[in-house]
């Protein structure tokens, strides 16, 4: 596919997800085999730009305070030593049309803003294994807050990122589903239900009052 | 004076994989990956804490030759041939400076630039709305990726998967797949068109 790509002249995004808790073991050593496997996309794949994604092997999402300690270290160091165009993606084990779910997404555009990344991509909310369980009101709270992060200081971002795992990262035994994309649209004109919106100014008032300078 | 390694290309990846040393998957998973990981955390001393981002340049620094040593040292495997792929740290840095700096993604007036912001620039990163790969039925395909496209922050689009395609499931292996695959492009850009936004990447 690539040599087609390639003779097409087309732009070569290369993803892949290092599974944390998987045959590679810890937080470190993951962060190891991703940094060599983003270098991969680059050398053997000619890759534009590379798209990550570290995901924990139990809970399937990429907001885990382990799966955000790899993504953020891994762009840190590969921000520091090259000029490459890194890319996250994001998978929140709470669904839409929840607060989890939004605070889920702002510690992860937090940790991808800050730690140098030139491209964020999301959501796949409820794990993106649940049909129409995707909005594009999860894609608003993950911009957002990346143009609210950009700019501030990493030591600032760390200590938030902080407050924001730590409120959710006891409930993913008991993860809410949320909603279907039907469910939380008015889908004939493409509106998020009052519901949602009510949700997503609750998230984004508690995130105010932590210190990011939200859109009101 | 030493010679300047060139960028290697996809053609000499697979030239590699074709002629490179054969293990098992299971050996390669279960074995080498893990035990090369190991090591290289214990020589690098690589230990993050409790920090989400690292503000140590040293550590930064550790961590990305703990990353290199382990593409060079180990290679790469190819599940289909079983063979590793080898590659010299030389060829590695080639295709570290033949990397593309500035990519242009979309056209036109729907057109983002993504390039390097080096540490937490006060320039946004490019924010890519979609499913992220989540199955999303075909009733709700157009709509579901117009309320992305049609949020003013999201830059370009990330595609879900459709999932079936005149009712009929695409089904990898099938000819189905491709349907579906060339189904949701149409739609991606159908959505797109219609949040007013025709140029964006998708």
């Amino acid at each position: 596919m690539i040599a087609g790509w390639k003779h097409n002249g087309d732009v070569i995004m290369v993803e892949q997800m290092p599974i944390l808790g998987g045959y590679i073991g810890g937080i470190e050593e993951t962060a190891i085999c991703d940094v060599a496997t983003t270098l991969t996309s680059f050398t053997l794949l000619n890759a534009h730009y590379h798209l990550d994604g570290p995901i924990h092997v139990r809970w399937g999402m990429t907001t885990s305070r382990e799966t955000l300690q790899v993504a953020g270290h891994v762009a840190a160091a590969i921000d520091a030593h090259t000029d490459l165009l890194v890319a996250n993606q994001f998978y929140t084990i709470a669904g839409p049309c929840t607060e989890m779910c939004l605070f889920e997404i702002a510690a992860q555009a937090l940790l991808d803003t800050a730690s140098g990344r030139e491209l964020v991509s999301g959501c796949a909310s409820a794990k993106g294994v649940s049909e129409d369980c995707t909005t594009g009101m999860e894609a608003r709270m993950l911009g957002e807050v990346s143009a609210a992060a950009a700019g501030k200081d990493v030591d600032d971002v760390n200590a938030l990122m902080k407050k924001i795992v730590r409120s959710y990262e006891r409930q993913y035994l008991t993860a809410p589903q949320g909603r279907t994309f039907q469910e939380c649209y008015n889908v004939r004109k493409v509106l998020p239900t009052k519901e949602y919106l009510r949700i997503y100014d609750n998230a984004s008032e508690t995130l105010r009052e932590l210190g990011l300078d939200l859109p009101n | 004076m030493a010679s300047i390694e060139k960028a290697l290309t996809v053609y000499e990846t697979y030239l590699r994989s074709e002629r490179g040393a054969k293990v098992t998957e299971n050996v390669w998973d279960n074995k080498i990956v893990p035990n090369a990981a190991l090591a290289l955390k214990e020589k690098y001393d690589i230990s993050f804490g409790d920090e989400f981002i690292p503000t140590d340049p040293d550590l930064k620094k550790r961590l990305f030759q703990a990353g290199m040593e382990m593409l060079v040292s180990v290679g790469i495997y190819n599940v289909d041939t079983e063979r590793i792929i080898r590659v010299t740290e030389d060829e590695v840095r080639a295709g570290i400076r033949a990397a593309p700096k500035r990519v242009q993604l979309g056209e036109y007036g729907d057109k983002v630039m993504i390039e390097p912001r080096k540490g937490n620039s006060s320039k946004k990163p490019v924010i890519q709305g979609g499913p992220t790969g989540a199955t999303v039925s075909e009733d709700m395909f157009i709509p579901m990726i117009q309320s992305y496209a049609q949020e003013p922050i999201v830059d370009t689009i990330v595609n879900g998967v459709m999932a079936t395609v005149g009712g009929v499931s695409s089904t990898t292996n099938t000819p189905f797949e491709i349907m579906g695959t060339l189904a949701e492009i149409r739609a991606v850009r159908e959505a797109c068109v219609r949040a007013g936004r025709p140029y964006m990447a998708i």
